[in-house]
């Protein structure tokens, strides 16, 4: 634990060191870069003793304050998280600084980077506390500085209206997690998280009610359907090094809620498991098929985020069932394919996101039909960003595929089991459906923004950034590939997690097994993929290469402007979906474009909004402002308590 | 992993690109043409391979490097198969999802291929082929997950060998659901009738085709074997599934396998001669259609 106070206290440091130099920026950046370098890999040290299997005694703090001692603990549920954190942190703020290189001097760069020193700290603080009251602590600083962050343009309205929903969603969520950790706690005051977790069997339906509030509070944090309709906003609107913070790691502290609830709580009952189990597979389909329908290259990339938290909460959800039922392997599994989920998505979701930003920098153009031909002018970025595609899609021999993989293997495991938990086999389908789905979106996001003609002359003037944007996301690209061709490396840990979120519970024997043959499997097809390579391009030269136009069917004079668009490529796909694909056409003799829309912020919510507010509107009637009619409805109240006690028959 | 086994591979290599032949031979018979010989796509394969290659000046490394990964997903996916009917050269728990992976790795990289080239009809072919996998590949996991129930086995080798055989007597009518949506499946995999038509000669009705039509000489030799070991591919899924060949001794579970293509061939060449294409907007359905087959399978053996 001391080395990892020392990284934070490094990390924070750094963010000072930025804001601080303000005035000499160059020292300011280069220690900023320097002291958090360091700070993450001092971090990163312990985190990978634990996750290979170390322990770290617990620190208790404060042990006098109210509601309990500050407790922070370092285990394997934790490590994966802050190693998520480090990664994605250390990446995310190199980006920043070139990203925010041009903005300096109108805003207040040193500032944002110290806000992003300081949410890495809260987050990794947050993941380590065992205690309502430093979790609680760390989660508002969390949200806070997200907050600022994401309001750094604050001078655009849609930016501050982005905030302010963000801001709303998560105090919520925060309001819930007070609630949360009142009825976990009950008279006691003891809101350490070792006492929660020592608790007497629940009676009545406190049990439930604690497993309800822990879904939908860290639910809204992940961004699980119906509930995500802040993410696409915020991380839209925010820089794109914070929208890659955001995605990978922020939103991944209600996955870590969920674990840790469950961590405490122990085996939960069948329902909790289910519902889990189907928010996983409607957040997954749904968040993909609206991500199809976007063609703004960072909403499109938040909604992926939506469904990828579908995909890791089809993890919980088979890993919760498991414990239901009692199933060992199953739940070790299911939970490991979470852990292990979380940590790729975090690691392609902020390379998609860095590369997203490279090119709304060069280009400064969001949506993806004015771009094209991007891979000849930024190689670099479009390299990492097909890497993190084909990542994100789950192709072999890239990280997705492995946790994909282990997760595939938790719900086809179900199958073999003799109850209930049998049809939970069914789930496989929705994640098949995801990947599908998926591989359309990221076929046409890589098609339409790289590879072709440009569609615009921003497109064609686009240049290469500077090294400082480009080798983040191929940092990132590179921890995708290792991971994706070491399944060996990766898997034991991760079961090492899914047991620990089973409560020790054994089980992962048989996916340690398996996970040698993956290992052959993606090395033998990196292998075979390069020498398939190898040959062509010896064979090749043999036989020789010469240049032409692109054939055109006898259309001697195609244009770019007749080539294949985002709204184009889509559109079979998205109509077969109607009405929830959340998208509109616009189909003329000359164009055919699509329009996005959020089907459950502008179908549900917003209604339902309209709805209450004018239902407020004409209860203002009773408001007239006369003192002496608030005199009649008070006495008319008080007149009627009375009345309902007596006939209740109580004494008064 | 067994002798007959690895030899099979070998065979399946060298005699795929018999099976889109015999395919077109079955539907010339069928309306009265002679057709071209059986082992037509041999001669091409050879007269592309000595051809020198033809870029579009639009296109990047992503365009040189989409058949190669087509073909090597393919290879790869092919070891996962147990063609002896007992063994794969290949094997772990869970293998079915680096199956359909490769799969999806393969698609990927012919679609990104063929956007490269910034060709409105490519772009079309791309669009059109992943909204076909989208449906696609929900249901080939249907009938894995089918068959897992079956055989209580996550591994190709197992659902497809030994296990598959002893769970017929119990599962068969589940069973036999399953190889029906796998037939449904192949011909949309592999872009047959009633899906997409090999042999149309508009651009505007293709789409496997007009991914390809800028790719020349030997990357167009790679990408017409890879569709046809990707048909034996799946020819040897519905082969597997209707015949289980575990019971059987030394070199006769190869030879019964290839039969069992040659049958699919000409199966698949009836089905194209029998039927039109169905409208693109009509496909999805048609796949709905194969998967809710498959899921029923998979209610027989739940309920």
């Amino acid at each position: 634990m001391t080395l990892f106070a020392v990284s934070l206290l490094l990390i924070v440091t750094a963010g000072v060191a930025a804001a601080a130099l303000g005035r000499r920026p160059a020292l300011g950046e280069m220690l900023f870069r320097l002291l958090f370098a360091v700070g993450s890999v001092t971090g990163a040290v312990p985190a990978l003793a634990v996750l290979g299997g170390a322990t770290v005694p617990d620190v208790r703090l404060a042990s006098r304050a109210p509601f309990g001692a500050w407790a922070f603990g370092l285990d394997s549920l934790s490590a994966v998280f802050v190693l998520a954190i480090l990664i994605v942190g250390a990446a995310c703020a190199f980006y920043g600084v070139a990203y925010l290189d041009h903005e300096r001097g109108h805003r207040a760069v040193g500032a944002a980077h110290l806000l992003l020193a300081l949410l890495v700290a809260a987050l990794a603080l947050a993941v380590t506390a065992r205690a309502a009251v430093p979790f609680l602590i760390a989660w508002e600083m969390m949200a806070v500085l997200a907050y600022l962050l994401v309001v750094f343009e604050h001078d655009r309205p849609e930016v501050r209206r982005a905030g302010l929903i963000y801001l709303v969603a998560t105090h919520v969520g925060t309001l819930l997690l007070f609630a949360l950790f009142a009825a976990w706690a009950g008279g006691g005051g003891d809101f350490s998280f070792a006492a929660f977790a020592a608790h007497p069997p629940f009676s009545g339906g406190r049990g439930g009610m604690i497993l309800a509030l822990a879904l939908v509070a860290f639910g809204l944090k992940a961004g699980v359907v119906p509930l995500h309709i802040w993410l696409p906003e915020a991380h839209a609107a925010a820089p794109a090094h914070v929208s890659a913070l955001m995605s990978g790691v922020v939103i991944k502290m209600g996955i870590y809620g969920l674990m840790r609830a469950l961590v405490m709580f122990g085996a939960p009952p069948p329902w909790w498991g289910w519902t889990v189990l189907a928010l996983g597979a409607c957040s997954g389909v749904l968040g993909v098929v609206w991500a199809l329908a976007q063609h703004d290259i960072k909403r499109l990339l938040a909604f992926h985020s939506v469904e990828n938290v579908g995909i890791i909460l089809l993890g919980i959800g088979a890993g919760a069932l498991g414990l239901a039922y009692g199933h060992p392997v199953i739940a070790v599994l299911g939970f490991a394919g979470a852990a292990l989920h979380t940590l790729n998505h975090a690691l392609f979701k902020s390379l998609l996101f860095l590369g997203a930003g490279s090119v709304i920098h060069a280009t400064g153009a969001r949506d993806i039909d004015r771009l094209g031909g991007l891979a000849r002018r930024m190689p670099a970025t479009a390299a990492a960003f097909l890497i993190g595609a084909a990542a994100i899609v789950g192709l072999p021999p890239l990280n997705g595929f492995v946790s994909e993989w282990v997760v595939y293997q938790a719900l086809l495991g179900s199958g073999s089991a003799n109850d209930a938990m049998r049809r939970a086999v069914l789930a496989a389908v929705a994640l098949a459906f995801m990947g599908a789905l998926a591989l359309a979106c990221f076929a046409k996001v890589v098609g339409v923004i790289y590879l072709g003609t440009p569609r615009d002359t921003v497109a064609d003037a686009a240049r290469e950034r500077p090294r400082g944007m480009t080798h983040p996301p191929l940092g990132l690209a590179i921890a995708c590939i290792v991971i994706g061709l070491l399944p060996i490396a990766v898997v034991p840990p991760a079961l090492r997690v899914g047991s620990l979120v089973a409560r020790g519970l054994p089980g992962g024997a048989g996916s340690q097994v398996a996970s040698v043959g993956a290992t052959a499997f993606t090395v033998a097809l990196a292998v075979g993929l390069f020498v398939a390579w190898a040959v062509r391009r010896a064979f090749g030269r043999r036989t020789g290469a010469s240049l032409a136009p692109t054939w055109g069917c006898g259309y001697a004079t195609a244009t770019p402007r007749m080539a294949y668009t985002a709204s184009s490529f889509a559109a079979p796909l998205l109509g077969t979906f109607r009405s929830f694909a959340g998208f509109q056409s616009d189909r003329r003799a000359y164009a055919f474009t699509t329009y996005a829309f959020d089907p459950v912020l502008d179908r549900v919510f917003l209604p339902a909004w309209h709805a209450i507010e004018s239902a407020a509107t004409r209860l203002r009637s009773a408001q007239r402002g006369a003192l002496s009619l608030y005199l009649v409805y008070v006495g008319a109240a008080v007149i009627g308590v009375l009345f309902y006690l007596l006939l209740a028959g109580r004494d008064l | 992993m067994t002798r007959e086994g690895l030899v099979a591979l070998g065979i399946l290599g060298l005699a795929a690109p018999a099976l889109p032949g015999i395919v077109v031979k079955t539907k010339s018979l069928l309306t009265g043409r002679r057709g071209p010989p059986v082992l037509q796509l041999y001669y091409d394969l050879w007269k592309l391979l000595r051809k020198g290659t033809v870029y579009s000046r639009t296109t990047t490394w992503v365009f040189r490097a989409g058949p190669v990964v087509v073909l090597a997903s393919l290879v790869v996916a092919a070891l996962f198969l147990p063609l002896d009917g007992r063994e794969a050269p290949a094997s772990f728990a869970g293998d079915l999802v680096a199956f359909a992976g490769l799969l999806a790795l393969g698609r990927f990289a012919l679609v990104l291929a063929g956007l490269d080239t910034g060709s409105s009809f490519e772009g079309m072919g791309a669009s059109r082929e992943v909204t076909i996998a989208s449906f696609a590949e929900p249901t080939l996991f249907l009938c894995f997950i089918a068959l897992v129930l079956a055989t209580g086995d996550v591994s190709l080798a197992g659902m497809l060998g030994t296990p598959l055989a002893e769970a017929w007597p119990r599962a068969g009518a589940s069973l036999s659901l399953v190889g029906i949506s796998l037939f449904v499946l192949l011909l949309a995999e592999n872009c047959r009738v009633p899906v997409d038509d090999p042999a149309t000669h508009l651009e505007l009705t293709m789409i496997h085709e007009v991914i390809v039509l800028d790719h020349s000489g030997p990357d167009l030799a790679l990408i017409l074997y890879g569709s046809a070991l990707k048909l034996g591919l799946f020819s040897v899924l519905v082969v597997s599934v209707f015949v289980p060949r575990a019971g059987l001794s030394g070199p006769v579970a190869p030879a019964v396998l290839f039969l069992g293509l040659g049958v699919v061939a000409v199966l698949v060449g009836v089905v194209e001669s029998a039927m039109a294409r169905l409208r693109l907007s009509r496909v999805p359905q048609l796949l709905v259609g194969a998967g809710a087959l498959a899921l029923f399978g998979i209610i027989l053996q739940l309920g």
